[in-house]
């Protein structure tokens, strides 16, 4: 599901919003980046940060680096 | 320190009550943005009441009895949002309260509520949809008369916000 069709609904629904998310798919990235940039007082912002609850992102790039600075200090 | 703690140990609310016979309520996801909520939260939209009620969730458990154990199990299940009965003095000419006893008469709107506190700088606000299930006026002529209406909140509609 697109990203902005997934705001859309969540931003007009008067269902549980954590109930309406966790049928949602949309792409982990999108929904970090979106959340990086959105106003904190929005609905947009309330609606993503209920998207990245189901959708958790993970920077592995982030990980492995931190893995090699461990290996440094041994 | 977070405005909940700044705010909460002395502070005063304020009922507030979105304004217009047939209001469009807030969708869940608005009712936790401040500057959706404060539109509700001005002057004009204050409901009279004489003191704020309990809101929240009620209890609702199942118990289960566990064979060869001397005690059963209580699980929690799907509670009812707690319904808020609220007393305010009456008057016949304020719009709001009108407003509460033709909600009251019709059952069927959806109206989003407000309760602002404010330590009188921060404001939290709780917003809620609700519709009024019962509104009564007791004209004791020993006692400043009084109305009584009780707001049922829809389930899972709600939301915090705050201006910090």
């Amino acid at each position: 599901m697109k990203l902005s069709e997934a705001i859309e609904l969540l931003t007009t629904t008067y269902q549980s919003l954590d109930a309406v998310a966790s049928g949602l798919s949309v792409d982990a990235k999108e929904v970090n980046d979106a959340l990086n940039k959105a106003d904190k007082d929005s609905a947009e912002y309330v609606a993503l940060q209920a998207l990245a609850k189901f959708n958790p992102y993970e920077n592995t790039k982030k990980e492995k680096v931190k893995k090699d600075d461990d290996y440094d200090q041994e | 320190m977070a405005l909940p703690n700044k705010v909460l140990p002395g502070f005063s609310a304020s009922l507030y009550a979105q304004s217009g016979a047939t209001p469009t309520a807030l969708s869940t996801a608005n009712l936790s943005v401040y500057a959706s909520t404060s539109g509700i939260a001005v002057a004009g939209n204050l409901l009279p009441v004489e003191a704020i009620p309990a809101f929240g969730q009620d209890d609702a458990v199942a118990n289960f009895n566990v064979a060869g154990s001397r005690q059963s199990d209580k699980i929690p299940t799907q509670a009812a949002p707690t319904s808020m009965t609220i007393t305010a003095a009456w008057n016949p000419s304020d719009a709001n309260l009108l407003q509460m006893r033709a909600d009251a008469y019709n059952g069927t709107i959806d109206r989003t509520f407000v309760i602002s506190a404010t330590d009188g700088t921060n404001i939290v606000n709780y917003a809620f949809n609700g519709r009024v299930g019962q509104f009564t006026v007791d004209p004791n002529p020993t006692a400043e008369s009084k109305a009584t209406f009780t707001v049922h909140p829809r389930g899972n509609q709600y939301g915090w916000s705050n201006n910090a």
